[in-house]
């Protein structure tokens, strides 16, 4: 068709008004240029739009699909935190401030459940990996779930204080036998460790407030079960459960100031109580629906303590420490965001891939011939956007799927209430958005190296998605190194359970907890991001256009 | 830095350019000046090396040895590279989702060109009516304008076309023609290729001719027609022989073409008559042959055509 000018008249070539003439513009209006380029070609604005929905609709089926368990015991600790609190105590009240201190003289963990293919070595991985407990405690009663703090010895681990299940303080790493003492003087309860009864190590201080006038104070005992990984077959997981039981010695224990309580017999054993605190039993209670749990047959307790003389044997099971759980109520919400990154990855990859397949560069680079410049602009244009469409839809995915993993059980203290605000949740959301932009820069920078749109596309899905299905198919190790050091790692950001090292933590490498350190994931795809567009200024610089 | 760029008097330097890629030499010692107030013709056949050359002026592809200055400066380090070169490389570099403005508008935006210069623009390529079309459903010709509106854009003192009158109606060629002419006429440099001598016989003042890589002329319209005429005289006698050895006396380098004509070169046309006259050889009409452009230019690009698969980039 016809242009529909006259074709000998045209106006003049000169400009109105005059145009600006010295001067570098300003980096901003490079950014502004390549922000008008991403805005104004309507199938982009299509794409990256999708990507919320995405992310919002994959979300919403993960929520709805998923189903709270049905939790041993919903005891929790003075934060609120899910806990465990299960051991044996031998204990006497103490009043005001005052001290316990006893020679820990041996501790022997056991299988409960002896092993019969013992060859495997998984005794000894029970063993390595469980934290068995012996010491001195000081509770606000026997309640489960009430404040206390404890000085205890862990095999392997040494002396620890620790306190309302999440304080863990590591002191002198010696093994039984060894002296302990606990002080209590107001809310402050000190720790100290002496190899001869004389000489004493201070093993930490913890503060736990309003703890009451009166405490029970004395031994203790508790020996989790060690929770292994079973063979992997393609896609499933087993995991085993070791229960154990730990025979504890402890000599001459005393309470200052000693109080004479009760009838006076000169024993050693007078005034002191045998108890089991254990918070799973009684919680089994009302609403047991028929054949629920068929393998939940009331544990009996360990056996009674035994005194010999002033020394006194305590089997313990059970473990006093924070409850693991593997759902991630935030995780779930954000499920999505692999859905949405397809979208993303593509359009960021065809930003660039578009123009060297119209030649349209060579008019890019025309007006910008500082290319270094233009493809930061693009870069950050892309990952801007990305992160905003991130930071949105996580959002709104979280809100849209809280009701409904409430409805599908997902309820404190297992699964404690959450606000957009939690430095944890936030930490999601924004890391979410910025493995999303990392990624988006990622394919960008690749499209320049490759300048076709299909290949790029391809080694960033398959970087995704492969190293999650392969993941689940080869040895724990190396799939947990495979999602260490492929883009996916990022998404470990999302972990909002918080973990403890007095907790042995079971990871299945694909459901992105190959982290301990929910940024250090994050790191890694900001590594491919920056070697990529290093790579691409490079090439970039040193191509003809 | 300081730049103000003014709106002529600037120039194109190009010296020594020599460009290979791998096993073809694209540009070979490539030297010619583009001056300021008039239309240079870059022509040559396809593969000769011009489209190659304009890329190594605006910075895109780098040569091997020697320069191309823009105003005494290279393209690279220009400021704001539009408001000194304008240039139409290919039509088709557009995205086709993208509207007419919008394209302009990124562009004008990286050199920080107020957003009324695309309307002004867009007026001036007739697009007014299209600019919100997304440039997909342009056709070439369209798309030929709105590549010269944006090299329009920073009102730049050296404008740059490659082949710029492809594709173009009638109509649209004599609208290219006549804005070549007055954008020479406020003083810019204005080069423009073709392959073809005819469509920039009445446009260019000078002529850059350029065949597999090298420059085969540097000259003026008028100058490259008269050189390839060489002179020559044709003369149409009887007496063939007899003017031969007349003309062969002569110092003229004489050749019978056909029966009936003696074609003569060296010699001026009424020179040719009057030892014709004076020796008595009968002939029944002389005439100068005159050469048009288009035969100038394939005399001189005759050894440079590519043939065969030497296809590789367009040059």
């Amino acid at each position: 068709m016809n242009g529909p000018v006259t074709a000998t008249t045209h106006r003049t070539t000169r400009t109105a008004g005059p145009l600006p003439a010295a001067g570098r513009p300003g980096f901003g209006w490079l950014l502004l240029s390549e922000w008008t380029k991403l805005r104004s070609v309507s199938r982009w604005t299509v794409a990256l739009l999708t990507a919320p929905v995405l992310i919002i609709l994959v979300g919403l089926l993960s929520a709805a699909s998923s189903q709270a368990g049905n939790p041993d015991s919903t005891v929790s600790g003075p934060d609120g935190t899910w806990v465990q609190d299960r051991f044996h105590f031998v204990h006497r009240p103490l009043t005001g401030d005052g001290s316990v201190t006893t020679r820990v003289a041996s501790t022997r963990l056991e299988l409960s459940v002896p092993q019969q293919d013992g060859g495997d070595g998984r005794t000894q991985d029970v063993e390595r990996t469980v934290w068995s407990k012996a010491g001195l405690m000081v509770k606000d009663g026997l309640r489960p779930g009430s404040r206390y703090a404890a000085v205890m010895v862990t095999p392997g681990h040494g002396v620890r204080l620790q306190s309302n299940f999440t304080t863990d303080i590591a002191g002198p790493a010696v093994g039984a036998p060894t002296w302990l003492r606990l002080t209590r003087a107001g809310s402050t309860i000190s720790a100290f460790q002496s190899s001869d009864g004389v000489s004493w190590t201070p093993a930490g201080t913890v503060t736990v407030p309003d703890l009451p006038q009166t405490v029970e104070v004395g031994p203790f005992v508790a020996s989790p079960a060690g929770i292994l990984m079973g063979e992997r077959q393609f896609g499933t997981v087993q995991f085993e459960r070791y229960p154990t039981t730990t025979r504890a010695v402890f000599e001459r224990p005393t309470l200052e100031p000693a109080r004479a309580t009760g009838a006076a017999s000169g024993e050693p054993q007078d005034g002191w109580r045998d108890d089991e605190v254990n918070d799973e039993a009684g919680q089994s209670g009302p609403p047991l629906p028929a054949g629920a749990r068929p393998d939940k047959t009331p544990q009996a307790g360990p056996p009674a303590a035994e005194w010999a003389g002033d020394r006194l044997t305590l089997v313990g099971v059970g473990d006093i420490a924070p409850r693991t759980k593997s759902e991630d109520v935030i995780k779930l919400g954000l499920t999505g965001a692999y859905a949405g990154l397809m979208a993303l990855v593509a359009v960021a990859v065809l930003f660039v891939t578009t123009e060297y397949r119209r030649g349209m560069l060579r008019t890019t680079f025309t007006a910008s011939p500082r290319r270094g410049r233009v493809l930061v602009a693009k870069a950050m244009v892309v990952g801007a956007v990305t992160f905003v469409i991130g930071l949105v839809a996580g959002v709104a995915a979280l809100l849209i799927t809280l009701p409904i993993t409430r409805d599908n059980g997902f309820l404190p203290p297992v699964y404690p209430d959450w606000s957009l605000i939690d430095p944890t949740v936030l930490r999601a959301i924004v890391g979410t958005a910025g493995v999303l932009a990392a990624i988006a820069v990622f394919s960008l920078a690749l499209g320049t190296v490759l300048r076709r749109a299909a290949g790029a596309v391809a080694i960033v899905i398959v970087l995704i998605i492969l190293p999650q299905l392969l993941a689940g198919a080869l040895p724990t190790a190396a799939g947990q190194w495979l999602m260490r050091l492929t883009p996916p790692a990022g998404f470990s950001v999302q972990q909002t359970v918080p973990h403890y090292e007095q907790v042995p933590r079971i990871c299945i490498p694909e459901n992105g907890c190959v982290y301990d350190q929910p940024w250090a994931g994050f790191a890694v795809v900001c590594g491919y991001a920056l070697v990529t567009m290093a790579v691409a200024l490079w090439l970039l610089r040193r191509r003809d256009a | 830095m300081t730049e103000s760029p003014p709106r002529s008097g600037v120039t194109i330097e190009v010296r020594g350019l020599r460009k290979r890629y791998r096993s073809t030499v694209a540009v070979d010692d490539l030297s010619f000046t583009v001056e300021p107030g008039m239309v240079t013709g870059f022509v040559g056949p396809n593969g000769a090396g011009k489209s190659t050359t304009m890329r190594i002026i605006l910075g895109l592809d780098a040569a091997d040895e020697g320069s191309a200055l823009v105003g005494g400066r290279p393209y690279r380090v220009l400021d704001r590279p539009l408001r000194t070169v304008g240039a139409l490389l290919d039509a088709a570099a557009v995205h086709p989702g993208r509207s007419a403005r919008n394209h302009l508008l990124w562009l004008a935006q990286s050199n920080a060109i107020p957003r009324r210069r695309v309307d002004e623009v867009l007026d001036l390529a007739g697009l007014a009516t299209v600019a919100k079309r997304n440039v997909g459903g342009f056709s070439l010709g369209m798309r030929q304008r709105l590549g010269i509106a944006a090299a329009l854009l920073g009102d730049p003192a050296v404008v740059i076309f490659d082949e710029p009158i492809n594709g173009l109606d009638i109509e649209g060629i004599q609208w290219i023609r006549s804005l070549l002419r007055s954008l020479a006429g406020e003083g810019r440099a204005v080069l423009v290729s073709s392959h073809l001598m005819s469509e920039l016989e009445d446009t260019a003042d000078h002529l850059l001719v350029i065949g597999r890589g090298r420059l085969l002329a540097d000259t003026s319209v008028r100058e490259l027609v008269t050189t390839a005429s060489g002179d020559r005289v044709a003369v149409r006698t009887g007496m063939r022989t007899e003017a031969m050895t007349t003309l062969a006396n002569a110092g003229a380098l004489a050749t019978i073409t056909d029966g009936e004509t003696v074609t003569v070169s060296g010699l001026p046309v009424e020179h040719v008559i009057e030892l014709l006259t004076r020796d008595g050889v009968a002939f029944t009409g002389v005439s100068a042959h005159r050469a048009s452009l288009e035969e100038a230019y394939m005399e001189l690009t005759r050894d440079a055509v590519e043939f065969g698969a030497a296809a590789g980039r367009e040059g």
